[in-house]
C-alpha cells in the first residue's frame, strides 16, 4: 500500500462521487412529468425563438444519455448554458458574483476557526469548570440561532438600533467591501463556530484523558508544551474532518445571509434563480457547491496520513 | 537512606469519595518494592500520586517524600524538576502510552530538546544509547518509526529508555508486563532487572500479579481498598502470609508448582516446594491413554473420542496484506469428560480454533467431529444450527461485552430454552432458577442487567447459558482473563464442580499455564497456528520436549528465592553482577 | 498542580438539578408549542389572516399582546398558528429519513461486503449535497410549496441515519454478545433485527431528535428566503420574510416574535435531545 496508490484511490473515489453527483444534478430535471421545454420555459413567452435556444442548449431532441454528454462536455469546458433571465452565459453570470460571496466565506471562516477553536480550546482545558460550563451552554444557545434569525437580529440591533455597521449591499471595495460584510459573516459564522467550538472541546477532551499525555506530563513537559505538542496536535484530525463537511453547509448558509443583506454573490442568485425559474443557472449553482465540497473533503482524505500516520498503514481509528 | 517515603496517604476525589485511607511506604536506593493488589485496590493511583500525577480536584492528605522533598502541596516548578531528573514511570500499556502521531525518536528525545535545551544531535545520540542499553534491535531505525510499526515488547522497551531519560534515581513500574505475553514479559522484567542494579535505582512495582512480584520485589506491600493490608518480605509474605486478605489472593493465585490438575478447591499456595509429578493426573478418571504418550498429531483414534478434529486449517488473506495461517493442519481428541488445556500466547491461533468449532467461522481443510457427528461446516440452515449448537457451547472471555446489555439475565437464559426445547414458560423459569443455582447465583439475579453484575457474576451467567443448552462440549476462550484472580479462582472452582456433576467434556483456551494447570489434565501447546507439544500436563511441565514449551515455562515468573525455580531467567542475571 | 476545593463538591449536587430543570423546562416549552399547533384555533384570540390596517404596527397591548404586523394582523395569533407548519414539517422529515436510515444502515452494517460499498458510495453522493440546498433545487424542479422540500430533506437527512446506524450495528456486530447468539443457534436476521437493533435505535433515536431542530430551522429559512410556505400564510420563516421590510424602519417584533418562536422551539429540542444521550449513553453498550 505505497502513498500513491492510496491518493489515487481517493482521487478514483473523488472523481466517481462527481460523476454520480453530476447525473443527479442533470437528470433531476427528468423527475418533472410533462414537456421539457414547458418546464424550463416556465413563466416565459414560449417564443419560437426561446425555445430554439432551449432546444440548442439541452439538445432535448437527442436521447437522454446524449443530452447528458453534450451537458456535462460543456461544464468541463467551462460553459455552464445561458441563463434565461439575463440572457448571458451562466458562467459569466456566476463569476460576476463570486467575489463577494468568496470574501463572505473567508471572512466567516476565518471567524469560525479562531472563534471555534479558542472556544473549544478553552473549554476543553477547562473541562469540569464553571468556565467550561458557561461556554458550552453560550455554544448550546448560539446552536439554536439559524443564521437567518441571527442576520436579522444583527440587523436590528448593530445596522438599525445602533447605526454602526450598513444593513445593505457590499460597499464599493477594499476596506468598505470588509466593513460591510462584518455583520453577514457573523451572522453566517454563528451555527459554524458552535460545531467547530464542539468538536475542538470533545476532541481535546479525548486526547487529555489519553495515556500518552500523562506519559508526557510524567516526563516533566511543561503543562503548555504537553498540550501544544501532545493534546492538540492529536485532536486536528477530527477537527479538520468535521470542518470538511461544513464547507458545503457554508455555501448554501450564504445563500440566506446574502439575501438577508442584500448582498449580490452567487448565494442570493440561487434564490433568485429559483424564485424567477432560470433553471440553468440553478443547476450550474448547484453542481459548483457539490464540486467545492467534493474537492475540500477529498484534499482533507489525502492529507489525513500526515495528521495520522497510522492512516497511512491502512489502520488508524484514531 | 530512603528514597521514596509516602506516609499515611489519603486521597478523596472531589464528590467525596476515599480513594487511599493512609498508604504508607518506603523505597531504599536499588530496592524493590513490590505493591500488589486487585483492580480498584488504589495502587496504580498511589503510584501516580508520586509524581504528582493527581486526579482533578482530588484532595490529599499525609506526605510523599522523594529524595528527601515533598511532593504533595509542591510548587508546579519543584514538580518538573522532580519528574525531569528525580523519578520517571513505565506505563501499563505502551501501545496506548506512546503518541501515535509522534516517531519514536521524538517521543526519546522530547524532553531533552524541549525541556533540557539540548541540541537534537546531542539528544538524538543520548536516545541512540538509551536505546540500546534496553536492547532495541535497530536504534537507528526506531528513531524513525511511528508507534503502530513496533510490537507490544519493543514499545514498552522504549517506554523504559524514555523513563531512564533523565537518569532518574526512582523508577515506578505501573503493571508495566500486564498486557504483553508471558514470553516478552520475561525480556521486559530482565531489561529492568538490569537498569536497576547498573543504576543503583529504587524500584516501586505495581502488579496484580503475586508470581511477579515475588520474582522481582524484595519487600512487597499488599494493597486492597486503597488500606495496606500487609507488609514485609516478599518472601514472608508470600511464604506465610499474615492477614486473611493475602492468604486468600496467595490461595487463589494460581502457579506452575504445587499440587497440580482438577480439584482447585484446596488452597494452592505460591511458594510450594514440591514440584508438579505424575500423580495427580487421573483426577475423574476421565483421561484415556498413559500421559506423554499422547502426541496428539499421530495418536490412533479411539472410538470413544467426544472430540476429534484432524488436520484443521484456516488461513486469512486479505487483498494488499500477507496471508496469515491462523490454524495450521491441527489435530487433537478430548475424551468424553475430560479436559483439555490450549495455551498459547496471542496470534497462537487458539482463538481462530475455539471459533471454527462453535461454527463462527468455516475452516479452509480438515474435519472437527463431536460425538460421531461431523461439526465442521459452517450451520446454514435452522435445524444445522441447532444441532451445532447442542454439539458445542462456549464461555467468551469478556464478561463485559459477552451478554446482551439490555436483557435481563433470566431473560438471556430463557431464551436459549425456547430455542432449543418448547418449554412452557413457567417450566422455562424454573429451569432458569435451577442453572443460576448451579452456578451459584440467586434468583434476584435473574432480574438483574448485566451491568449491574460483576465481572465474575456475568461470567457465570455465560455458564449458565451455555449450560442451558446442554452441549456435549464446553469451549471456555480465556474465559477468566479478565478476571481479578480471586473472582477466577471461584469460577474455576464452578467449572470443576460442573464437570464433575455433568460429565461435561471441557475444552480451556488459555494463555496462561497456571491455570490450566489448575483445570485441565490434558495439554497441548499451541504457537504459530501449530500444535508444537501435548500430552498430560504434568509430564508437559515438568519435561517439556519442544524448545517454545520450555520457553514458554521458563517465562513464567516465579519467586527468586524458589529451589524449584534455580536457573529460571528471571533470577536476575544483573544480580551477581557489582553495583 | 491540582488544589482540592470543597466548594466543587458542594456544587455537584445543585448541577444535576439545574439539568434537570433545563431539561424539564425544555419539554414544557416543546409541550406548550405542541399544544398550541393542535387547539391553534382555539387558543389563538384572532384570526391569523385577519387584516386590520387601522391597527398597523402597534405595539404590545391589552388587545394584541404581542403587537400587530404591517397589515395590522394580530403576531401572538400568527406565531401559534405557525407552531403548526414548524413542527409538522420537520416531524415528517424525521419520521422518514429514520425510518429509511434505520433500514439502509442496518442492511449496510449487517451485510458488509459489496453491498456495504454500493449503500456508502451511494451515501457520500447524497452527502455532497447539504439538506437545505437539496431542498432548494427540489424547489426549483417542482415550484414553491413544503411538499417537495420535504421530502428532499428526508432523503438528505437519511444517508446520516444510516452511517450512524450502520456504525453502530458494524460495532455491535463484532461483540462477543452477537457471537453467543450465534453460537447458541439464533439466526443471523433473527438477532439483528430482534437483538441488535434495539439496542441501537435509543442511541439512533438521540440523534433524530437532535436533527428535529436542525431540520425546523433549515425549513424555516427556506420560507424565509421565500422558497417554502408562501407570504400570507402564518409561518414563521414567513412572517419574518414578509417583515425584513419593518426591520429598517424599527419595527422589530413582526421579525423577532417568530425568531424568537424559532430559536426557542431548536433550544428545547437539542437540549431534550443532549439529555436524552446523556441518559441512554450509561445504558447503552457504546
Amino acid at each position: 500500500m505505497s502513498a500513491l496508490r492510496r491518493v489515487l484511490g481517493k482521487l478514483g473515489g473523488l472523481l466517481l462521487t462527481l460523476f454520480l453527483a453530476s447525473l443527479l444534478v442533470f437528470f433531476s430535471r427528468f423527475l418533472v412529468p410533462g414537456d421539457p421545454v414547458s418546464f424550463l420555459l416556465r413563466g416565459r413567452k414560449p417564443s419560437p425563438e426561446a425555445v430554439a435556444a432551449v432546444n440548442a442548449q439541452y439538445g432535448l431532441d437527442l436521447p437522454p444519455w446524449q443530452q447528458y454528454l453534450s451537458w456535462i462536455g460543456g461544464v468541463l469546458h467551462g460553459d455552464f448554458g445561458r441563463s434565461l433571465q439575463y440572457r448571458q452565459d451562466v458562467g459569466a453570470v456566476i463569476g460576476e458574483r463570486m467575489p463577494v460571496t468568496l470574501g463572505l466565506v473567508v471572512m466567516a471562516g476565518l471567524m469560525i476557526a479562531i472563534v471555534g477553536l479558542a472556544a473549544g480550546a478553552i473549554a476543553a482545558l477547562n473541562r469540569g469548570r464553571v468556565l467550561d460550563r458557561s461556554i458550552l451552554i453560550g455554544l448550546t444557545a448560539l446552536g439554536a440561532i439559524p443564521s437567518f434569525v441571527g442576520a436579522i437580529v444583527l440587523i436590528a440591533v448593530f445596522a438599525v438600533q445602533l447605526g454602526w455597521f450598513p444593513s445593505f449591499g457590499s460597499g464599493d471595495g477594499g476596506i468598505d467591501t470588509l466593513y460591510h460584510l462584518v455583520l453577514p459573516s457573523t451572522a453566517l459564522a454563528l451555527v459554524f463556530v458552535v460545531l467547530v467550538g464542539k468538536v475542538t472541546r470533545s476532541s481535546m477532551v479525548d486526547q487529555l484523558g489519553r495515556e500518552h499525555v500523562e506519559v508526557a506530563t510524567s516526563r516533566g513537559l511543561r503543562r503548555g508544551t504537553v498540550i501544544r505538542r501532545h493534546v492538540f496536535r492529536n485532536s486536528i484530525g477530527p477537527i479538520l474532518t468535521v470542518s470538511g463537511l461544513l464547507v458545503a453547509g457554508l455555501l448554501v448558509a450564504s445563500s440566506i445571509v446574502e439575501s438577508a443583506f442584500g448582498l449580490a454573490g452567487v448565494g442570493s442568485l440561487l434564490v433568485q434563480s429559483v424564485s424567477r425559474l432560470d433553471f440553468p443557472v440553478v443547476q450550474a449553482i448547484v453542481l459548483l457547491i457539490v464540486f467545492a465540497f467534493v474537492a475540500v473533503n477529498a484534499v482533507i482524505d489525502i492529507l489525513e496520513p500526515v495528521i495520522d500516520p497510522r492512516a497511512a498503514a491502512g489502520g488508524g481509528a484514531r | 537512606m530512603t528514597l521514596l517515603s509516602i506516609d499515611e496517604l489519603s486521597l478523596d476525589l472531589h464528590d467525596g469519595t476515599r480513594l487511599l485511607h493512609g498508604v504508607s511506604l518506603e523505597i531504599a536506593a536499588g530496592e524493590t518494592v513490590g505493591l500488589v493488589g486487585e483492580s480498584g485496590s488504589g495502587k496504580s493511583l498511589t503510584a501516580r500520586s508520586v509524581l504528582g500525577l493527581l486526579p482533578p480536584r482530588a484532595a490529599t492528605a499525609g506526605s510523599i517524600r522523594v529524595d528527601g522533598r515533598e511532593v504533595l502541596g509542591a510548587s508546579r516548578r519543584d514538580l518538573l524538576a522532580l519528574r525531569r531528573t528525580s523519578a520517571s514511570m513505565v506505563f501499563q500499556d505502551p501501545r496506548t502510552s506512546i503518541n501515535p502521531a509522534r516517531t519514536i525518536g521524538d517521543h526519546l528525545t522530547e524532553s531533552l530538546r524541549v525541556c533540557g535545551g539540548w541540541s537534537a544531535r546531542d539528544a538524538t545520540r543520548r536516545a541512540v544509547e538509551l536505546m540500546e542499553s534496553v536492547r532495541l534491535p535497530r536504534p537507528d531505525e526506531h528513531l524513525r518509526q511511528y508507534p503502530h510499526e513496533l510490537s507490544g515488547g519493543m514499545l514498552q522497551r522504549v517506554m523504559i529508555a524514555g523513563a531512564l531519560t533523565g537518569s532518574p534515581r526512582l523508577l515506578i513500574c505501573d503493571e508495566p508486563t500486564a498486557a504483553l505475553d508471558v514470553t516478552t514479559q520475561a525480556g521486559i522484567v530482565s531489561v529492568l532487572l538490569e537498569q536497576r542494579e547498573t543504576r543503583g535505582m529504587g524500584v516501586l512495582f505495581i502488579t496484580h500479579d503475586l508470581n511477579l512480584a515475588a520474582a522481582m520485589c524484595d519487600r512487597v506491600v499488599v494493597l486492597s481498598g486503597g488500606r495496606v493490608e500487609e507488609r514485609g518480605l516478599a518472601r514472608e509474605v508470600f511464604g506465610n502470609p499474615q492477614a486473611a486478605y493475602t492468604k486468600r489472593l496467595v490461595a487463589a493465585t494460581p502457579t506452575l508448582a504445587g499440587a497440580p490438575g482438577g480439584d482447585s478447591v484446596g488452597p494452592a499456595v505460591v511458594v510450594e516446594r514440591i514440584q508438579g509429578g505424575s500423580d495427580a493426573t487421573g483426577r475423574a478418571g476421565s483421561v484415556a491413554g498413559p500421559p506423554g504418550d499422547r502426541r496428539a498429531e499421530a495418536a490412533p483414534v479411539p472410538p470413544q473420542a467426544l472430540l476429534d478434529i484432524r488436520g484443521l486449517s484456516k488461513t486469512y488473506r486479505r487483498s494488499g496484506r500477507e496471508a496469515v495461517t491462523a490454524v495450521d493442519d491441527v489435530s487433537l481428541r478430548v475424551e468424553r469428560g475430560g479436559a483439555l488445556g490450549v495455551v498459547g500466547e496471542s496470534g497462537s491461533g487458539k482463538s481462530t480454533l475455539a471459533r471454527i468449532l462453535v461454527g463462527l467461522e468455516a475452516a479452509d481443510a480438515g474435519e472437527v467431529v463431536v460425538d460421531g457427528r461431523a461439526r465442521t461446516s459452517l450451520p446454514a440452515s435452522r435445524a444445522a444450527r441447532l444441532a451445532h449448537a447442542r454439539s458445542v457451547q462456549m464461555v467468551f472471555q469478556d464478561p463485559y461485552l459477552s451478554l446482551d446489555p439490555r436483557l435481563s439475565v433470566g431473560r438471556a437464559i430463557e431464551d436459549a430454552l425456547h430455542l432449543h426445547s418448547h418449554a412452557t414458560s413457567r417450566d422455562a423459569r424454573a429451569r432458569v432458577l435451577r442453572l443460576l443455582d448451579q452456578v451459584g447465583l440467586e434468583e434476584r439475579h435473574a432480574d438483574a442487567r448485566p451491568r449491574t453484575l460483576s465481572g465474575g457474576q456475568r461470567q457465570r451467567v455465560a455458564i449458565a447459558r451455555a449450560l442451558a443448552i446442554e452441549p456435549d462440549l464446553l469451549v471456555l476462550d480465556e474465559a477468566t482473563s479478565a478476571l481479578d484472580v480471586s473472582v477466577q479462582a471461584q469460577v474455576l472452582d464452578l467449572v470443576a464442580s460442573i464437570r464433575r456433576h455433568r460429565g461435561l467434556t471441557v475444552l480451556f483456551i488459555s494463555h496462561d499455564l497456571a491455570v490450566v494447570r489448575r483445570v485441565c489434565e490434558d495439554t497441548v501447546v499451541m504457537h504459530r497456528g501449530r500444535i508444537v507439544e501435548g500430552g498430560s500436563t504434568a509430564a508437559i511441565l515438568a519435561a517439556p520436549q519442544h524448545p517454545y514449551t520450555r520457553r514458554l515455562i521458563e517465562s513464567v515468573p516465579r519467586p527468586g528465592w524458589d529451589p524449584a525455580a534455580a536457573g529460571a531467567p528471571l533470577e536476575p542475571a544483573g544480580r551477581g553482577q557489582g553495583v | 498542580m491540582t488544589t482540592p476545593t470543597m466548594a466543587v463538591t458542594v456544587l455537584r449536587a445543585p448541577r444535576a438539578a439545574r439539568a434537570d430543570l433545563t431539561f424539564g423546562l425544555s419539554v414544557g416549552v416543546l409541550g406548550v408549542m405542541v399544544a398550541a399547533a393542535a387547539f391553534a384555533p382555539l387558543i389563538a384570540p384572532y384570526d391569523p389572516d385577519a387584516v386590520d390596517l387601522a391597527a398597523f404596527y402597534s405595539g404590545p397591548s391589552a388587545a394584541h399582546w404581542l403587537g400587530t404586523d404591517a397589515l395590522g394582523r394580530d403576531l401572538l395569533s400568527r406565531t401559534i398558528h405557525g407552531a403548526r407548519t414548524a413542527l409538522l414539517a420537520p416531524l415528517a422529515v424525521v419520521v422518514i429519513s429514520t425510518a429509511v436510515g434505520i433500514v439502509l444502515g442496518l442492511i449496510a452494517g449487517w451485510r458488509g461486503g459489496w453491498l456495504d460499498s454500493v449503500l456508502g458510495r451511494l451515501f457520500d453522493v447524497v452527502f455532497a449535497f447539504p439538506s437545505l440546498l437539496l431542498a432548494i433545487l427540489a424547489v426549483a424542479l417542482f415550484g414553491k410549496g413544503l411538499v417537495a422540500p420535504v421530502i428532499a430533506m428526508s432523503i438528505a437527512y437519511a444517508p446520516f441515519v444510516a452511517r450512524l446506524t450502520r456504525s453502530l450495528v458494524v460495532a455491535e456486530r463484532s461483540r462477543p454478545y452477537v457471537a453467543a447468539y450465534r453460537v447458541q443457534g439464533f439466526s443471523p436476521p433473527w438477532i439483528a433485527t430482534r437483538r441488535v437493533l434495539p439496542n441501537v435505535t435509543p442511541i439512533v433515536g438521540a440523534q433524530s431528535t437532535l436533527n428535529f431542530g436542525y431540520v425546523l430551522a433549515e425549513l424555516a429559512a427556506l420560507s424565509f428566503l421565500g422558497l417554502g410556505v408562501q407570504a400570507p400564510a402564518a409561518d414563521w420563516g414567513a412572517m419574518i420574510n414578509e417583515a425584513q421590510a419593518g426591520i429598517l424602519g424599527g419595527h422589530f417584533l413582526p421579525a423577532l416574535v417568530p425568531a424568537a418562536a424559532v430559536v426557542l422551539a431548536v433550544v428545547a429540542v437539542n437540549v431534550i435531545g443532549e439529555e436524552y444521550s446523556n441518559r441512554i449513553g450509561g445504558g447503552a453498550p457504546a
